[in-house]
């Protein structure tokens, strides 16, 4: 069984994934103590939690930033990476569920193949289609909204109110606290645990040849 | 003879002394009568009458008699203050006053002295004692307003502005009083504001008595909101009021207010830590009252349902305080959402571990 290098993260995307995760585990945990202060003091005072907080808000909002650019100027290739074909969604989700929930189990291997135009499978797809174009952007605006009230007062307003604009921030930041915990367990899914989480350091990923797993 | 003589002497005496006396009180009172000062038992009728008119006296000297006529220093009487009063007022001298603040307030003087706004401002200062109020019955944002009068709004925002996180948000959500003086107790006071040409944060604007009784109509101001008349706001009231497209121009300002604020006015150290307010716990955010104008310039608070500055969505919109008015039912959502997460990890991560040989 031979296997061969193929360049898949360029510096861009590593640089935004990692900013990104750093960013959003941080504004989890700042974010637990703005809202539960009597519970959690990690980052000692309340004002230190809140600057932390908006700080790396606004650090995730860029990458983001960079991120769209990139695929969508520079690459060119947002919609192909990141919007399901149509037969990603009438036969390849399936696949891709059948594969995660019964034949890994087996030791059969990944039904998709990751390479630089196709980097994700139709499940991961989805899921990136929804998190990229739905919770960022929206726990982006959000939190904008909310480091200033003042100025956007009239917007918060439109939207229904400031308790309203909290609870979406707050829906919103759980459910990409939830997807932290799904997306680092199935990044250990590679034929090592270490497999995935490599090329997303190095860029480059060792693809296998004769059927094993590519993708997470 | 000699003796009833002598008696009959007496008896005209006696009588022409009560004449005497009877004529010189009644002198007395056609003159007080005259001089337009008050009687001492609450009633000020005289003086109000030249005071309380526009036309008769100027603007330094104009008294709001509902106003006045509101407050316990009118109870007591014009003259009891103004005791020194001369006797052919108004062609005399300004009204003089031997009485001080502190024969009735000393208790409060005391305090007031030992702050650092002592040297800055007398009593008269900061309060009209011919429109003074007890502590609900004027609103925060005219409290704030009296502070404004000598510490320039822009430079009080600019100042907080230096440790304080949005402090435009801050200021508009508090009294200054909130901080600045020492309260065992704080409430949510809700008013209700105006929309349109006011800066909600720094300069919330309310709705006067005038404005909400034309829509109020016969009815009292307090039922625009108190529905079923019952003196009590409950949260699906207040929710109902949010949701009336007829109240678009109007929003519920909600002020973090002390209960009873003190004059012991200086900036206390625990006031700097984030943490008085944001970490006092959701149990001290429950109390909240709603407070709205009267007629005669002070403001009239009904008790609203426990916990409307909790609720998640409607009760108070524009109202949150990080941390402590967290709504337990978002939080329950929110765990269920992070454990949701969860649920990949541990449950593909237990079968992965049973069948782990099937893929060596």
């Amino acid at each position: 069984m031979s296997s061969i290098m193929v360049y898949l993260q360029p510096i861009p995307v590593r640089i935004w994934h990692w900013l990104n995760a750093l960013g959003i585990v941080t504004l989890c945990v700042s974010g637990a103590q703005i809202r539960f202060p009597e519970y959690v003091t990690l980052f000692g005072s309340y004002r230190s939690a809140i600057m932390l907080h908006n700080t790396a808000g606004i650090v995730v909002a860029l990458s983001f930033s960079i991120w769209f650019f990139y695929y969508k100027f520079v690459a060119d290739s947002l919609a192909d990476i990141y919007i399901p074909k149509g037969s990603d969604l009438t036969t390849g989700l399936f696949r891709q569920v059948i594969f995660y929930f019964f034949a890994y189990f087996f030791g059969a291997p990944n039904p998709h193949h990751a390479t630089p135009e196709s980097k994700f499978n139709p499940l991961q797809k989805s899921a990136y289609l929804a998190i990229m174009f739905v919770l960022m952007p929206f726990v982006s605006l959000t939190g904008i909204l909310l480091m200033n009230m003042g100025p956007m007062r009239e917007i918060v307003m439109l939207v229904g109110g400031l308790k309203i604009l909290v609870a979406i921030h707050f829906l919103l930041a759980c459910s990409l606290c939830a997807f932290i915990f799904t997306h680092v367990y199935l990044a250990t899914l590679g034929s090592t645990p270490l497999a995935y989480f490599k090329p997303m350091w190095s860029g480059w990923e060792k693809v296998e040849h004769h059927g094993t797993e590519h993708s997470h | 003879m000699k003796h009833g003589s002598r008696s009959l002497l007496t008896k005209h005496s006696i009588i022409m002394a009560v004449f005497i006396v009877a004529c010189i009180a009644t002198g007395d009172q056609s003159r007080a009568a005259e001089f337009s000062f008050g009687d001492g038992t609450g009633k000020n009728e005289a003086c109000i009458a030249c005071h309380g008119n526009q036309e008769k006296v100027d603007s330094k000297n104009y008294i709001n008699p509902t106003s006045f006529g509101h407050t316990t220093h009118a109870k007591f009487g014009c003259t009891t203050c103004h005791d020194t009063i001369a006797s052919n007022h108004p062609n005399g001298k300004s009204v003089a006053s031997t009485t001080r603040c502190d024969d009735c307030h000393g208790d409060i003087i005391t305090q007031y002295s030992a702050s650092i706004h002592a040297t800055k401002a007398s009593c008269s200062g900061c309060h009209n004692p011919h429109r003074v109020f007890k502590p609900g019955e004027i609103s925060a944002i005219e409290m704030n307003k009296q502070c404004a009068g000598c510490h320039d709004t822009n430079k009080i925002t600019a100042s907080h502005a230096q440790w304080l996180p949005q402090a435009g948000v801050h200021l508009g959500a508090i009294s200054c009083v909130t901080c600045h003086s020492k309260a065992e107790n704080y409430v949510i006071t809700i008013y209700i504001a105006k929309r349109a040409d006011s800066d909600p944060e720094q300069k919330p604007e309310l709705a006067s008595f005038e404005e909400l009784k034309k829509r109020s109509g016969s009815d009292s101001i307090q039922y625009l909101i108190d529905r079923n008349r019952d003196s009590y706001i409950s949260l699906d009231e207040l929710r109902k009021f949010n949701r009336d497209s007829a109240n678009q121009d109007l929003y519920l300002k909600a002020i973090l207010t002390p209960v009873k604020p003190t004059h012991s006015f200086q900036t206390f150290d625990n006031r700097w830590d984030c943490t008085f307010c944001h970490a006092s716990g959701p149990e001290i955010m429950q109390t909240s009252y709603l407070s709205f104008p009267e007629q005669n310039g002070t403001f009239q608070q009904i008790a609203v349902e426990k916990g409307a500055a909790m609720d998640a969505l409607h009760a108070i919109p524009n109202f949150y305080l990080m941390g402590s008015t967290r709504n337990g039912l978002l939080n329950k959502l929110g765990l269920l959402i992070i454990i949701g997460g969860m649920v990949m990890p541990v449950g593909h991560g237990f079968f992965r571990f049973l069948s782990r040989k099937n893929r060596q």
